[in-house]
């Protein structure tokens, strides 16, 4: 009698547990048949609006159809269809010129334990960027940023680029770009919420000098027939860096010498998410009138770009030498990133850790305001949308020679719109 | 006080009636359970097709060359003619596809890929969203350079489709379903 009650027990509750926990198998259907149903629909609209535009043109015994210019053309089929392919058409239509706005901003707290330093919140930059197509072939891009001071909020153009396509292998573009020196400077720009963490690394920091981070002149890109390496390049001829070593020369250069940029990179198809690059940089610096310093900086990076995990590492080389004395230095600075977007949660959560570390000799004039660094950086990135998240970060560093570590706890909210 | 009492039922008949109630329901369920994977998955097994304007110089492409289209790696079919991305707009089984296997990303990640690559200027414009397969079959034959993913079963008669790894749809090895 025992055995006969536990079976009907576990009868019993079997059946009401499949019959309560929805299984994918279940919901499925479920989501293909409104999907179906949404089509049908979709369908029946179309014939319905065909049946509406018969009807009037019937009545009026007319039937106008002009195409817009600068409308993509169409096929011709039937004259109810036309109408309806134009409808929709002009949805996807491309204009000319096309701009486009987006805004990138954030929030910061921080907090260290640093002597004198003052904790507080602070506005990051507010960025606006624009990007046009002027033709199939013409594109412009631009960048402003807008970064409080404290009497005023100052206004920089970060990037402006006019680009000409030719093909996928030849891309022309006059401007002012973002140096591609390593992958970070070239792939995140200043839009914080781009970045997994709340600031870029101190070797090409906004506003150092170890590596400019800005470019004006010309470059040419595209993509190097090779196959299944996946090959690409960026060859740029500019001013360099201004007599502020951490300006680019946007009004003119400092000197008759144009410096000049190189970077080749592959992105293998079949290892999707992997890109291995190197870079040179060669420029003449002149910090005042009758100072002049040779400079060459190479770079090398390695990154992998999807999320499970993300791998970003750089390395780079800058040798400076002083053309009156032939002293030369050479100052190296790297950093290792590692991210993982975690499952759970709707992959909301991204904690991540980078150690960076710079070396610089101290007798190098051209580099005075870097110091040696080694620091590492613990976090998490929390998106709250697809368009906000929240950062939270610990660091330990140690900025110059014998100076003692700092702890330091940064928030930081950012975000596009 | 007895009277009052309902008659009762032996145990064993009960137990006997309960029991068969029980195991017809549980065997309906598990054969409910059992006959729904396949019917869900005949369903899934349809193929999606990758439809290209007619005039697209392109007949056939491996997996990592149609990412490398749809991620905007390559923008030209050739020098005269741009790609131009036809993507479904979001809850559609082609959507879901591209994003699993072309691009393996969620949707949050592909919205904000494409931010990035314009705000790295490296593309002017980002993929074209369409509303349906119909819509996605009239623009993929207007427009010069253009590519969709179509379900295989709603593709237009005498639309170019391409082959994947050189596979075309509803064949063994065809790697977009």
């Amino acid at each position: 009698m025992g055995w006969r009650r536990l079976r009907l027990l576990f009868l019993m509750l079997t059946t009401s547990a499949l019959a309560q926990s929805p299984t994918p198998a279940d919901s499925e259907p479920t989501v293909q048949s409104l999907l179906l149903r949404i089509q049908q629909m979709e369908k029946r609209i179309n014939e319905l609006e065909d049946h509406e535009r018969k009807q009037m043109a019937s009545a009026a015994e007319t039937s106008a159809t002009g195409v817009q210019p600068g409308a993509v053309t169409a096929k011709p089929l039937s004259e109810t269809s036309e109408h309806a392919e134009m409808s929709e058409t002009r949805e996807t239509e491309r204009r000319f010129p096309s701009l486009q706005i987006r805004g990138f901003g954030d929030v910061d707290f921080s907090a260290t334990d640093q002597k004198g330093s003052i904790s507080g919140f602070n506005l990051g930059q507010l960025v606006l960027h624009l990007a046009s197509p002027l033709s199939e072939k013409v594109s412009y891009f631009g960048e402003v940023s807008f970064t409080a001071q404290p009497s005023s909020y100052e206004l920089s153009v970060e990037r402006t680029i006019i680009r000409y396509d030719y093909n996928d292998f030849f891309k022309l573009s006059f401007g002012k770009y973002h140096t591609p020196i390593g992958y970070w400077n070239a792939a995140f720009h200043h839009g914080a919420w781009l970045q997994t963490t709340i600031a870029r690394p101190e070797m090409i920091k906004f506003g150092g000098t170890f590596i400019p981070t800005h470019f004006v002149g010309l470059e040419a890109e595209g993509n190097i027939p090779s196959g299944g390496l996946g090959l690409g390049y960026n060859v740029g001829l500019g001013n360099g860096r201004s007599s502020f070593l951490s300006k680019a020369g946007d009004s003119g250069d400092s000197n008759d010498n144009r410096a000049w940029v190189a970077n080749v990179y592959a992105r293998p198809p079949r290892f999707y998410g992997f890109q291995v690059g190197a870079s040179v940089y060669r420029d003449k610096l002149t910090p005042k009138p009758g100072q002049n310093f040779g400079e060459w900086i190479t770079a090398a990076d390695v990154v992998w770009t999807k999320e499970r995990p993300e791998f970003l590492a750089e390395f780079a080389n800058v040798h400076h030498r002083d053309e009156f004395t032939s002293i030369t230095w050479d100052s190296q600075a790297f950093y290792i990133q590692l991210a993982y977007r975690l499952p759970w949660q709707q992959s909301k959560w991204k904690p991540y850790y980078r150690f960076e570390h710079i070396h610089k000799p101290e007798t190098d004039p051209t580099l005075a305001d870097v110091l040696d660094l080694s620091g590492s950086t613990l976090g998490v990135r929390y998106d709250i949308t697809t368009y906000a998240a929240f950062k939270g970060e610990y660091r330990n560093s140690r900025h110059g020679v014998g100076e003692p570590r700092v702890n330091g706890a940064f928030f930081q909210t950012a975000f596009t719109f | 006080m007895e009277r009052f009492s309902r008659p009762r039922l032996p145990f064993d008949t009960l137990m006997t009636a309960n029991w068969k109630l029980a195991s017809q329901a549980l065997l309906l369920s598990w054969l409910c359970l059992a006959l729904a994977p396949p019917l869900a998955a005949q369903r899934h097994d349809v193929d999606i097709a990758v439809v290209v304007h007619p005039d697209t110089p392109i007949s056939n492409l491996t997996l990592p060359e149609v990412r490398k289209v749809f991620l905007g790696d390559r923008q030209y079919w050739s020098s005269n003619i741009p790609v131009v991305l036809l993507i479904r707009a979001p809850v559609a089984r082609e959507r879901d596809v591209v994003l699993k296997i072309i691009y393996q990303m969620s949707e949050s990640q592909f919205k904000q890929y494409w931010i990035a690559k314009i705000f790295r200027a490296e593309s002017a414009t980002a993929p074209k969203v369409v509303y349906s397969n119909d819509m996605a079959n009239q623009l993929v034959t207007a427009i010069p350079g253009a590519i969709a993913f179509i379900d295989s079963k709603d593709v237009k008669a005498g639309a170019k489709v391409l082959r994947v790894d050189g596979h075309l749809p509803g064949e063994a090895g065809y790697p977009l379903r």
